[in-house]
């Protein structure tokens, strides 16, 4: 009777802590980093598991292809009808974890007037942002005046995580990529 | 006459006349250029997608038939191998397919292309490829960097034909290529080619090691004599001898062949040339409008041509390089053989095979009479005498005159000499050694310089001095070879003198 | 007397632990002084002597039996138990068993390991990969120059290695003589992680070097890489930006390296 009660309590002490099925074994949330989001929130990569979720790395002080980066993922959504749009993700991870606080971070954000309802950007220890990039194929390197040198890849994951497809045309729909995350949405 | 009806019958006549002068030009369509790339798209692949037919050097697969632009699946494989470059030397060639030059391949104007580029497990170098048939970027290379162990694919439209090299483009680019990471690929016009006997890939390639030429074992790369454009071996198909003997290329009298022929460099240029052959066409450059009648052709380093011959005689042909120390000193040849039956209108073979002497032909017959008498130990004094005197022109006569009187106060006389007659070993001594300073003959003073007469052999000197102490009221005993023998080697070398 | 037996007993439970809870015995790392040095990847355009810091790298390759310790300590690094996120089907294909290397490969560098892998084997020992700047620095020394890269004969014993194919068996580690910071097997053996490995933005189509597509890489373009003669570098980087992260491939192991301020020795 008592090992009985022992093990309900188990059980619903596991269901209360949020213990999800393990991510398939080709899913970025394999990776666990912690993020630390614009309004300061501690989180991890899979927050947004569950829905389909653009991903991409960029800094803050990037003069040219970090803007047009978070406008592609803008235009991107304009493409969509509505009730689609509701339920893509976006999330972008920071390369420069030293000036990009969630201050500047949250700056960013308001400037470019993003919706934070499904929006996070994140910065991450510089080790992680390392393992990211290697797992989403991204290449940075930091110069000696600070700034960096990258390249732009937007992925696309499903809802558990796995990547779809990839796009690193700026300045411009990239239909193939569009469709995709049509696909990935009516899912 | 009615004027409407004149009008009427002209308009009627301009009318057909015009209408006529047009069919002429179509009757008689002169096309002078293939309009490169703008023109080349010839529209979607059609039909179900062709798995391409690699073939190994120097086999060429056969051509593709099509009527249509097709999909065409290529799948080539990087390998890393060491197999012999030359007799007992061992070299590690990275290889398209396995073997150098690597696997050709064929395809046709318009044809779309996906390219499967494999790189061996094996392999511990990254590889790509540039197809110099491909338009786009890098031909290809940006686009098919594969580790090893691993495998990328991309696709192109063949818009231009022509016969093109393709090589790996990874850095250290000229060191790839030179390790043997090159080949053709054909994209055939949308006619295909004429129909010919014989279709072989033959590719020059230059080599760099750290041994000399031949020097067994297995030989490193050099990259300092890469640099400095000084190679090892220059060869064809990747290997000394991968074309001569039992490998040679074969054919018969009365044959076409086409030979496309690729220069995968990484430095030098080659001059191709088929002894024996004259190319009937060649597309230089491997560009679409041939020339004729080509002795040489030259092939630039990542370049190619094609080309054609029809063989009327049997025998060995031999395919060089025509910088000619390359095709005898580093392995730059190949073997064409051909069998049938002879053509002696056309060539006739050795017809005559006789001594030839120069312009002096008649008078140096006793000088060969006394050769072959002194082999056959039968050697007398007069024939001594005779062959001496024949040398005795144009050597000794050009100081000590024909008649043997000299040039008074420069050159002393031979004739009735009491110098010469004095002492017979001494004058042996003179002509082997010359003489300088100043003597005494028939009581006038010379001071003169007599040269070493290095160029005469023992036998020649005996029958000139023979010759000279018995000739101009002067007599003597003949001189042996022997003699002289012993004479020059009891003396020293005088120098400068070739012994 | 039972307490100080009793905290002896401690002390080699409390070590045994430790011993256990990381791999075998770390091994043992050399001291590289920092300095300043002449790059093959210029840090900036126009710029090419980067300083390093001084650091700590590891003597030799990272062993098949050091590894294995690792997988059995570590057993999500197994072969069979490993997500494809992070190694590809080849990892550690060439163990007859998924946690131990067969006796004959023990002391061979370990191959066909993922920079997932690798780092998180460095990761376990208190350790990191070394950058792509801290293993030229210290590679570029011979066993009598700081640095060799301009002796001729050194780089074509380099070169020389290139030329083998990968089939030939790979030697046991710490058989070729150490260069002047110590350091052994940096040539001639194994292709070797580095920590930033995809910080070397160079276009797969070598030739393009110096093309200022600014778009594609943010701001300056591709890498431009100084020092085209120097083609031991040149393949090192080649070999790198082939690479992905989860890749594996037989010539390619790693060694790990660690700040001069860390507590490990």
């Amino acid at each position: 009777m008592r090992s009985f009660r022992a093990l309900v309590a188990l059980t619903l002490l596991l269901a209360v802590s949020g213990v999800k099925a393990a991510a398939p074994g080709d899913s970025i949330y394999q990776l666990d980093i912690a993020l630390t989001s614009q309004g300061n929130r501690a989180t991890k990569l899979d927050l947004y598991r569950g829905q389909p979720t653009l991903v991409t790395m960029f800094y803050g002080n990037c003069p040219n292809v970090c803007p047009m980066l978070i406008e592609q993922l803008k235009s991107a959504e304009s493409l969509l009808d509505a009730d689609q749009r509701v339920r893509l993700r976006v999330l972008l991870v920071s390369i420069d974890p030293d000036q990009d606080t969630p201050a500047a971070l949250a700056r960013i954000a308001r400037e470019h007037n993003v919706d934070l309802e499904r929006w996070t950007l994140a910065r991450a220890e510089a080790a992680d942002v390392r393992k990211l990039a290697a797992v989403l194929n991204v290449q940075y390197r930091r110069l000696p005046d600070g700034s960096y040198n990258h390249s732009t890849v937007i992925t696309l994951l499903d809802r558990e995580g796995r990547r779809v497809a990839t796009t690193s045309r700026l300045g411009g729909a990239d239909p193939e990529f569009q469709k995709a995350i049509r696909s990935a949405l009516a899912k | 006459m009615n004027r409407l009806l004149i009008f009427g019958l002209a308009s009627v006549l301009v009318l057909l006349s015009a209408a006529c002068a047009p069919k002429q030009e179509a009757a008689a369509p002169v096309a002078t250029t293939t309009g490169g790339s703008v023109r080349g798209d010839l529209g979607p692949p059609q039909g179900e997608p062709v798995q391409a037919i690699l073939t190994s050097p120097p086999a060429v697969p056969p051509p593709t038939n099509r009527k249509q632009p097709a999909k065409v699946v290529v799948d080539l494989e990087v390998q890393e191998v060491t197999r012999e470059i030359a007799d007992g030397v061992n070299y590690t060639f990275w290889t398209f397919g396995g073997t150098v030059p690597g696997s050709f391949i064929r395809v046709r104007q318009g044809d779309t292309v996906e390219f499967h580029l494999k790189n061996n497990p094996s392999s511990k170098m990254p590889h790509n490829i540039d197809l110099h048939g491909v338009t786009g970027p890098g031909g290809g290379a940006a686009s098919s960097f594969t580790a090893p162990g691993h495998a990328s694919q991309f696709t192109f439209k063949a818009l231009n034909q022509g016969i093109y090299v393709y090589h790996c483009a990874t850095a250290p680019v000229g060191m790839h290529v030179a390790n043997g990471m090159y080949g053709l690929i054909l994209v055939e016009p949308p006619e295909g080619l004429p129909p010919v006997d014989h279709e072989y890939y033959v590719m020059q390639g230059d080599f760099y090691t750290v041994g000399k030429y031949r020097e067994k074992g297995t030989q490193p790369f050099d990259m300092q004599r890469a640099i400095d454009e000084r190679p090892t071996y220059v060869l064809f198909n990747g290997a000394e001898s991968s074309m001569t003997g039992p490998k040679s290329l074969k054919a018969k009298v009365g044959e076409t062949v086409r030979l496309f022929v690729g220069n995968g460099g990484p430095n030098l240029v080659s001059s191709f040339h088929v002894i024996g052959e004259i190319f009937d066409k060649v597309q230089p450059e491997g560009g679409t409008h041939p020339q004729e009648n080509v002795q040489t052709t030259l092939i630039p380093a990542g370049g190619a041509a094609i080309v054609e011959f029809h063989l009327e005689v049997p025998g060995t042909y031999v395919l060089v390089d025509h910088s000619i120390f390359r095709a005898f000193n580093k392995g730059a040849l190949a073997m064409l053989q051909v069998e049938g039956e002879p053509n002696k209108a056309i060539y006739s073979g050795k017809e005559v095979d006789e001594t030839y002497l120069g312009g002096a032909q008649a008078s140096m017959q006793p000088v060969v009479a006394a050769a072959a008498a002194l082999a056959a130990g039968t050697l007398s004094k007069q024939q001594q005498i005779d062959a001496g005197s024949i040398l005795y022109k144009g050597t000794c006569s050009v100081c000590h005159q024909e008649s043997g009187e000299g040039l008074a106060n420069v050159f002393p006389p031979l004739a009735g000499a009491d110098f010469l007659k004095a002492d017979l070993p001494r004058a042996i001594g003179i002509v082997l050694n010359g003489l300088t300073g100043p003597i005494t003959v028939n009581g006038t003073a010379y001071d003169s310089v007599m040269p070493p007469m290095s160029q005469l052999n023992d036998d020649e000197i005996a029958n000139i001095l023979t010759y000279v102490t018995n000739s101009w009221g002067n007599s003597a005993d003949a001189i042996s070879s022997g003699q002289v023998k012993q004479a020059r080697e009891a003396t020293g070398r005088p120098l400068g003198a070739a012994r | 007397m039972r307490g100080s037996g009793t905290i002896a007993l401690s002390a080699v439970l409390v070590l045994g632990a430790c011993g256990v809870a990381g791999a075998a015995n770390p091994s043992p790392q050399v001291s590289v002084p920092g300095g300043d040095f002449r790059s093959v990847l210029a840090p900036a355009p126009g710029q090419d002597v980067v300083r390093v810091p001084g650091f700590r790298l590891d003597e030799t390759p990272v062993t098949n039996a050091q590894f294995s310790a690792f997988v059995r300590a570590h057993p999500e690094w197994r072969r069979d138990r490993v997500t494809r996120l992070f190694a590809d089907p080849e990892y550690l294909s060439h163990w007859s068993k998924a946690d131990q290397a067969d006796a004959v490969l023990a002391d061979q560098p370990v191959t066909r390991v993922s920079w997932f892998a690798a780092g998180a084997y460095c990761e376990a020992q208190g350790r990191r990969l070394p950058t792509w700047y801290e293993w030229e620095y210290v590679a570029a020394a011979s066993e009598t120059a700081r640095d060799a890269r301009n002796d001729s004969a050194w780089t074509q014993r380099i070169l020389a290695w290139y030329g083998k194919p990968a089939t030939a068996g790979l030697p046991p580690v710490g058989k070729t003589p150490p260069n002047m910071y110590g350091a052994r097997d940096l040539h001639g053996v194994v292709w070797e992680w580095v920590e930033d490995f995809n910080s070397i933005l160079v276009s797969g189509d070598s030739r393009e070097q110096g093309d200022p597509d600014v778009l594609r890489f943010c701001g300056t373009g591709a890498l431009t890489m100084q020092d085209k003669d120097n083609y031991a570098i040149l393949m090192r980087i080649a070999m790198l930006s082939s690479m992905e992260g989860r890749y594996t491939t037989t010539s390619m192991g790693f060694r790990c390296a660690s700040d001069l301020k860390s507590a490990q020795p």
